[in-house]
């Protein structure tokens, strides 16, 4: 273990460099576009770097300014942080592939590229940092770039969906900064493990369990979960195809890494309570979005309803708690980051073709009959996310019945497998009627569309991770084992 | 001394949560700001009475130094409320010229 491995800050460094050297040539297209895809792909090296030494070495630490911890700020990824940030760069460089190949207008914006990468750069640092309000600092920074990206999309709806996100995230940032406040009044520190180490200690203000649950509420909200869900849908339907594909895979898992952070480092003893939570509002996000999948009138929006549901079942695999669940949350996060950012991708690129580029079911019925290769990349996504036998699909809902059976929670783990088979129902009846039924006469579709090498590389992924998935659940089962000693993750970050 | 902080942080709440339920999107906006404005009170009211005299290195005299993290918290949390206070404000000037209404409640064409 280094005290300070400057390979930590590449993640966040790269992509937010890159912006601003974006901005410099606003007016050269391709140069920014340059920039911009070598920045995601430096950023993905550095997160896998970060990964295998995690592996090998444990948690990597850099210390900003070079202050120890409890007074300075930290950079601590262990290995769930370094899960989840090998998982975001990765869709994050697929959606910066995607961008070249883009005919969306507002791709060609001077602003997008930047914002895009100050979006990645926020989602990375939100995972990397062991500092309580250097996680709100890159929430926000990636919330505001989302935002300012959905609002200047080709929907004309985008400002709507970005006026009401902006309303209700602001909402939950505040909360988030509230409980901050609350446990800064209360323990005096906001590095995270200085505050579980003097949680552990026994001291528990009844402040500090005020900023527990605000704390959840707001990772609550940033993941679209039951009682917080409203903006999902329309905010990630607004979004152009590869800022939406980043959305809907990976951003609304900071919510998850939160959640994960919360009941296995900091309030460990307020945990059973906030697990049982977690497993009502799991099993209702199961079925509410999956049912509103099933009967809702877009393809893309589909796609962000299922997000909703699939969300539910790292919930439950969160709320169970129990290590083989825990791991089954982390692959089925993992995994279904590639699905779900595969998916949009290829719905993205036929309706790029549409004359209206609208991804209503009403308007692309049989527009992708002549196109054999999309439609069977959107059939080997959707049977993964329905969690067919070859792919990586498969393997999560496994791993997640697996913790089932081991939480011995028979009831949750009966309707959670009978909700898979709506989202089976849902998936094969679209790729149906996009795909497979005959088009209409007055459908004239464009000769050329977005390109589709990065939602190959995608599926690719999709297929490989179900075909030698050890690699995938072999890291999860370490993260897992170092979550459940929290003891040495203080020790590490605190220094001696 | 905090309990009048205490009160005017309740105050600013109540205020901010009502007008950011209004219907006008620029009260909104308000209140929205007033709801950030409340968190940064409640945060000075956390440090702000501890000390006597500022905190800064090479500082000598007399008394405990007052709490600096909350100081460049608060710093930080106006920074990032104006900046997310400007896109709102950006917004709703394009959907006034977009979809000719400031009114959260004829904003609606986003549905099912």
């Amino acid at each position: 273990m280094t005290p300070n491995n400057p390979l930590v800050l590449t993640p966040i460094f790269f992509p937010l460099f890159a912006a601003a050297l974006c901005v410099f040539f606003a007016h050269f297209r391709r140069v920014q576009r340059i920039i911009g895809v070598s920045a995601a792909i430096l950023a993905w090296l550095g997160s896998l770097s970060i990964l295998a030494l995690n592996w090998v070495d444990g948690l990597q630490l850099y210390r900003l300014g070079g202050y120890m911890p409890p007074y300075g700020i930290v950079l601590a990824p262990d290995m769930l942080s370094a899960i989840f940030t090998a998982m975001a760069s990765t869709v994050v460089m697929g959606g910066a592939i995607y961008i070249l190949g883009c005919r969306d207008k507002c791709v060609s914006y001077p602003a997008f590229m930047p914002l895009y990468l100050c979006m990645a750069a926020g989602l990375h640092g939100a995972f990397y940092t062991g500092d309580i309000f250097t996680l709100f600092v890159f929430q926000e920074l990636m919330i505001m770039s989302s935002v300012v990206l959905v609002g200047i999309s080709d929907n004309r709806l985008g400002v709507e969906a970005a006026i009401k996100y902006l309303l209700i995230s602001a909402m939950g940032s505040l909360f988030l900064l509230l409980g901050i406040g609350a446990i800064y009044a209360s323990f005096g520190t906001l590095t995270l493990a200085d505050i579980a180490r003097l949680l552990e200690g026994g001291e528990r203000p009844l402040l500090a369990q005020t900023a527990a649950v605000m704390l959840m509420c707001a990772f609550l909200l940033k993941s679209a979960v039951f009682p917080f869900h409203f903006w999902q849908p329309d905010f990630h339907t607004a979004a152009p195809t590869p800022v939406h594909a980043v959305l809907s895979s990976v951003v609304v898992k900071v919510g998850v890494y939160g959640l994960i952070r919360l009941t296995m480092l900091m309030f460990i003893a307020e945990a059973p309570l906030v697990r049982t939570l977690l497993l009502v509002l799991g099993i209702i996000g199961i079925f509410f979005g999956s049912l509103g999948a099933l009967r809702t009138y877009d393809a893309k929006r589909m796609l962000a309803y299922s997000t909703f549901g699939q969300i539910g079942f790292i919930l439950l695999g969160i709320g169970w708690g129990t290590p083989l669940a825990l791991i089954g949350a982390i692959v089925y996060a993992v995994n279904h980051a590639f699905i779900k950012s595969s998916l949009l991708m290829i719905t993205g690129a036929l309706a790029s073709r549409m004359p209206n580029k609208s991804a209503k079911l009403i308007d692309i019925g049989g527009a992708g009959h002549s196109f054999k290769l999309m439609g069977g990349l959107y059939l080997l996504g959707g049977l993964a996310l329905a969690g067919v036998p070859p792919m990586n699909g498969f393997i999560s809902k496994l791993a997640i019945i697996r913790g089932g059976i081991d939480a011995q929670s028979w009831v949750l783990l009966g309707l959670a497998v009978a909700a898979g088979v709506i989202t089976l129902m849902y998936v094969v009846r679209t790729w149906q009627h996009v795909f497979q039924s005959s088009p209409d006469e007055h459908l004239h579709l464009k000769p050329y569309g977005d390109s589709l090498i990065a939602p190959v590389m995608l599926v690719g992924l999709c297929v490989l991770f179900g075909l030698f998935a050890v690699p995938v659940v072999e890291a999860a089962t370490i993260a897992v084992t170092r979550l459940n000693d929290p003891q040495s993750y203080i020790r590490a970050v605190l220094g001696g | 001394m905090n309990v009048f902080f205490a009160l005017a942080t309740g105050l600013m709440f109540a205020i901010g949560v009502f007008q950011l339920l209004r219907r006008d999107m620029i009260k909104a906006a308000m209140g929205f700001y007033i709801l950030f404005t409340a968190i940064n009170l409640f945060f000075f009211a956390v440090g702000a009475f501890n000390g006597q005299v500022s905190a800064y290195a090479g500082n000598l005299s007399e008394g405990t130094p007052s709490d600096p993290v909350v100081q460049a918290l608060i710093l930080t949390a106006i920074v990032i409320s104006f900046g997310s206070y400007a896109i709102l404000l950006g917004l709703i000037a394009t959907s006034a010229r977009r979809y000719k209404t400031a009114d959260l409640d004829t904003l609606d064409q986003l549905k099912g």
